[in-house]
């Protein structure tokens, strides 16, 4: 009988390490945080690591700590505390709004920001068990099978839709990853952090399988800035973005400065627009611009043959989210 | 001839809100589920099911699996020949031993060929549950892959893949291949004296009976008596088939349920579940236990079948119905565990009326009984269809109905009692129809449309066997005996409330024993919607017998009991019973995120006396988000090239949440046709009947665009905005 061993961290680096040496003795490990995806995925046997290392046991990894304006938030926050927190809550909004839109209250209460960042895809063949990319195979079931819940910008030769909401709200914060290895750590900015399948068509982001994200460090916001998520759910709870924005505005004197559009359920990665967010630089966000900002946010969209209503739902969701966000007072 | 009243006069317990008997068991974890149950030297069990939709099986060995130290036995087509009578009846009838003789179709437990993804190839009865699992993977298996088909009208086309022998149509009870056919007058007059005919295709899809607690089972044999506590919506049904199955005498089997988490239909009579844990015992001679995953019960059990329904209706110009013509397509799986049937067209009052149905093997899993079986499939599609004339003619549908609804059964048999019209317009009036209907469908200017709909029933509410013991010990206990189990609707409560109304003693001096075959007499099952005015009935006659005893010999004394007891088989003189409904709906449909919305929906009920007001508001409730879920959210979506269902399970099938329930507003007209426990009509399946209408037809008068299949979902409302 397939069995696992369970570990206990005291730290990073040595959780790291630890996962570092199963590999090198050819066997395989995983870490765990919460555990509601990664037990999941051991439960349908998609996955059958060795030993799981348990990063609960590492402490103050929870904390919401400001730093220089800014704020740096550890991996192992649960969802829901990082939802209903005073700092989150106040001054990034689009990250506690997306951490409430995520699954269920349990799930929320044992589910990590960094899980839920590095989640596995949900596609229904991944899931499913079919030999596709992300399970070690090198076909995409999707592409000609049943694409309803797939990508329509970025795909190939996956197409599989990312499937966290905090990672979208956190590309649009312009968020910076702290990510620990056995040896060393580095930083990478939540843009580099994802990775298109054309990179690698089995992974979503660039950690190596002994590396775990273990903070999140929050850029300053200036004077005027004013963020929200926007979930496009099949129900209201328990189900992943069929379409999703998260938009970081800053306002003067009812003018755009700057804003950071990002995209959910529409790609393999959290998908940034630029072309909209250059657009929309310097205006005063109208009925009118709202509405071609919408169209620009789909230009290059590649539908498959069931998903097509996406880019529709993107435009509509686009244009709504940016009207009411400019609108507040 | 029995008096008819139309309000009914108050009693005493009956009629009171009255919290579940057992509500203290259930909140505090005390109740024992199947699942709850454990004995001494119990085994675990697991099933590998069937990862092909079509596929011979060449070799299963099972060598490596039976030497994982802690495997007990093991269960394959290959020393298993056991039928699986309820899995696979013919012509929808019940397997009995006369169908048994001439049908040629067999379900067995274990099936070579396997015929769809899920059907079950081995079992295993282990030491632990993982040690189960674990041999389950160890079992190799050489397949041949043959093709297969997953719709109803492909499977009928020339060449298609022949599930059957005899080809995809399901044979009826006498071997024939033919629909399932029902006519009255003659459609082609009636179409040649119509203004106007029109012609319309609907499909429903898949969906899953979903109760919260999936299958599982424990058998345990001692000598030649089998004992099985299993979650079944019918105690004695149950036993029947186990030893019709089993080919045991019917008294050497014995049925425990207790509680249970739901079943909808999903629990009718016995599974290939019982009957497996049951030989798995036997051959192991220790107990077993089997327990279902969740996708287990979503691909290995059954749920609502599809179908695919073409309409043909002719009316006058002033809009009164000439001609109804349904010919429809019901996907069974590759076993067909139910009818098939496609019902609704009878409660139009129309003199010309052909109904030709194709129960067809396909190879997706099973369909059986859900929730008024063939009704809210069946319901949607006529509905839909008739509101859609209506709009036509430029009539309101409130009137279309009025003017074209069944007032007698058929057209020929008077109702015991006849309220729907009263449902209707008391809904319309309490929902303010006027107020919220659009006459021109999707003239709401804006992105954000409003929108409402309505539709009607008539549900069977028959009458029927039943049996019921009540006894009074010197202590002043009464003891009412019923076979029944509670599903969920609270049939413990209802029989407890039934007895202290004839007893008239105060509930709390009953005390109700049910879910147990040794202990229980006969009763029919929690199925039909049946069990308050089957059993309820005779628990009144059980009582009001021990009232009749009592006043006759005084209250017993010492050791003594006084016993009443009552078998009636009551029935209907040349009239037929039925509850009636009206569900209204109003939504909001955002078509720019392709976004529905139920705003308000309001049901009139006519269900006879109302035992239980609150469980009888919860039922009426329950049926209705049901429905919004059919009509909205639920599906199982198969990948076409694989054969593979992919959304088996809570989160896949897009299950409405308590967050997506709109409130549901319940109003009860009460009557008291004569019949029945005190007027008691039935409740637990007609709720959901006109709920999906109701609410497709609120989504067209939203849109203008009628969505002509289900479930409406996003990408369905968008495409027609595109």
């Amino acid at each position: 009988m397939k069995t696992f061993s369970n570990s206990n961290a005291r730290d990073f680096k040595q959780a790291a390490a630890l996962v570092q040496q199963t590999q090198q003795q050819g066997r395989s490990a995983a870490f765990v945080g919460g555990g509601s995806d990664l037990l999941a995925l051991v439960k349908e046997r998609v996955i059958a690591p060795d030993v799981l290392v348990n990063l609960k046991t590492i402490k103050d990894l929870d904390q919401v700590r400001s730093v220089n304006g800014g704020v740096n938030i550890g991996g192992l926050i649960t969802l829901d505390n990082l939802s209903r927190h005073d700092v989150s809550r106040r001054q990034y909004a689009v990250l506690a709004e997306a951490a409430e839109t995520v699954a269920t209250a349990q799930i929320r209460n044992v589910g990590t920001l960094a899980g839920n960042v590095c989640q596995r895809p949900w596609c229904w063949y991944f899931r499913n068990g079919f030999p596709c990319y992300k399970n070690g195979g090198s076909t995409c079931f999707s592409f000609a099978g049943e694409n309803q819940f797939h990508a329509i910008f970025g795909g190939g030769p996956s197409y599989i839709v990312h499937p966290s909401d905090t990672a979208v709200a956190l590309l649009a914060l312009n968020a910076t990853f702290r990510i620990t290895g056995p040896a060393a750590e580095r930083m990478l900015s939540a843009a580099d952090f994802f990775a298109l399948p054309q990179q690698n068509p089995a992974r979503e982001n660039v950690l190596a399988v002994d590396e775990a994200l273990t903070e999140v460090i929050l850029p300053a916001l200036r004077a005027g800035t004013r963020s929200t998520y926007h979930k496009i759910m099949d129900r209201e709870a328990w189900t992943h973005a069929v379409v999703s924005s998260a938009i970081v505005l800053e306002m003067e004197n009812q003018v755009c400065r700057n804003v950071r559009i990002v995209l959910g359920g529409v790609a393999p990665i959290p998908w940034r627009v630029p072309e909209v967010e250059r657009l929309l630089a310097g205006q005063r966000i109208t009925e009118a611009l709202a509405a071609k900002a919408a169209e620009t946010a789909v230009e290059g969209a590649k539908p498959l043959a069931k998903n097509g209503y996406k880019v529709a739902l993107t435009k509509g969701v686009v244009r709504r989210t940016l009207l009411e966000l400019a609108s507040r007072a | 001839m029995r008096q008819q009243r139309s309000t009914s006069t108050p009693l005493k317990a009956v009629g009171r809100a009255t919290h579940r008997i057992d509500a203290l068991e259930r909140v505090t974890g005390k109740a024992t589920y199947t699942n709850d149950f454990k004995l001494p030297g119990m085994l675990y069990a697991r099933i590998l099911r069937s990862p092909h939709p079509h596929a011979k099986i060449n070799r299963i060995d099972v060598s490596k699996a039976m030497a994982l130290p802690g495997v007990k036995t093991i269960l394959t087509h290959e020393n298993c020949k056991v039928v699986f009578g309820a899995g696979g009846i013919s012509g929808g009838q019940q397997y009995n031993d006369d169908i048994k003789k001439i049908t040629k179709h067999r379900r067995y437990v274990f099936n070579n060929p396997v015929r769809f993804v899920g059907d079950p190839i081995a079992a295993v009865a282990a030491s632990t549950r993982h040690i189960a699992e674990e041999a389950v993977r160890l079992i190799q298996v050489e397949y041949d892959v043959l093709p297969f088909v997953l719709e109803p009208e492909d499977a009928l086309k020339p060449g298609a893949v022949q599930i059957w022998p005899e080809g995809n149509l399901s044979l009826d009870a006498q071997n024939r291949t033919q629909p399932m056919t029902t006519r009255r007058g003659s459609v082609e007059d009636g179409f040649k004296s119509s203004d106007l005919v029109f012609e319309d295709r609907y499909t429903t899809a898949f969906v899953h009976n979903a109760q919260m607690e999936p299958r599982s089972c424990l058998a345990a044999w001692e000598g030649d008596k089998l004992t099985v506590y299993t979650p079944t919506q019918g105690i004695s049904n149950c036993r029947s088939d186990m030893a019709r199955d089993l080919e045991m005498p019917p008294e050497k089997v014995q049925v425990i349920c207790q509680y249970m988490g739901g079943g909808f239909g999903n629990k009718n009579q016995n599974q290939d579940a019982d009957l497996i844990t049951a030989m798995l015992a036997k051959q192991a001679g220790t107990p077993v236990k089997l327990e279902f995953t969740r996708k287990d019960d979503f691909v290995g059990v059954h749920g609502r079948w599809p179908t695919v329904q073409y309409y043909k209706v002719g009316v006058s110009r002033d809009g009164e119905l000439k001609a109804i013509q349904l010919r429809g397509y019901s996907g069974m799986g590759p076993y067909r565990k139910n009818t098939g049937s496609i019902g609704g067209i009878d409660i139009y009052q129309c003199p010309n009326i052909e109904r030709v149905v194709y129960p067809v093997y396909t190879n997706k899993t099973v369909s059986g009984n859900f929730r008024g079986p063939e009704f809210p499939q069946g319901f949607y599609g006529i509905e839909s269809m008739m509101d859609d004339v209506a709009y036509k003619l430029k009539m309101d549908p409130v009137d279309f109905i009025l003017k074209n609804m069944t007032r007698k059964s058929n057209d020929q048999v008077p109702y015991t009692n006849y309220s729907l019209e009263e449902c209707i317009r008391r809904g319309a009036e309490v929902f303010e129809w006027k107020k919220r209907w659009r006459p021109q469908p999707g003239s709401d200017p804006g992105p954000v449309k409003r929108g409402a709909g309505v539709s009607f029933m008539a549900f069977r509410s028959a009458l029927g066997r039943s049996n019921a013991v009540v006894r009074l010990d010197a202590k002043g206990q009464y003891t009412v005996f019923v076979g029944v189990t509670d599903v969920g609707a609270g049939a413990k409560t209802t029989m407890a409330l039934i007895a202290a109304e004839a007893l008239d003693v105060p509930i709390s001096k009953i005390q109700v024993v049910w879910g147990d075959t040794d202990r229980c007499p006969y009763s029919v099952g929690e199925s039909g919607s049946r069990t308050t005015i089957q059993t309820g009935q005779a628990v009144k006659e059980a009582g009001e017998a021990l009232k009749h005893q009592i006043a006759e010999k005084g209250l017993p004394t010492g050791q003594n009991v006084l016993v009443g007891s009552a078998s009636p088989n009551p029935v209907l003189e040349g009239k037929v019973r039925a509850a009636f409904a009206a569900h209204f709906v109003e939504v909001e449909v955002d078509t720019e995120l392709g976004h529905v919305r139920v705003l308000k929906y309001v049901t009139v009920h006519d269900s006879g006396r109302i035992m239980n007001p609150l469980t009888a508001r919860s039922q009426i409730k329950g049926g209705a988000i049901m429905g919004i879920g059919m009509a909205l959210h639920e599906d199982l979506v198969y990948d076409r090239r694989s054969g593979q269902p992919l959304t088996a399970g809570f989160y896949g099938a897009r299950l409405m949440t308590h967050r997506d329930a709109p409130e549901i507003e319940v109003i009860f007209i009460e009557s008291d046709d004569g019949y029945g426990p005190y007027g008691a009509k039935s409740i637990g399946e007609s709720s959901k009947v006109p709920a999906v209408a109701a609410v497709a037809n609120a989504v067209f008068n939203a849109l203008g665009r009628r969505m002509k299949d289900l479930p409406i979902t996003r990408d369905k409302i968008l495409g027609a905005f595109a």
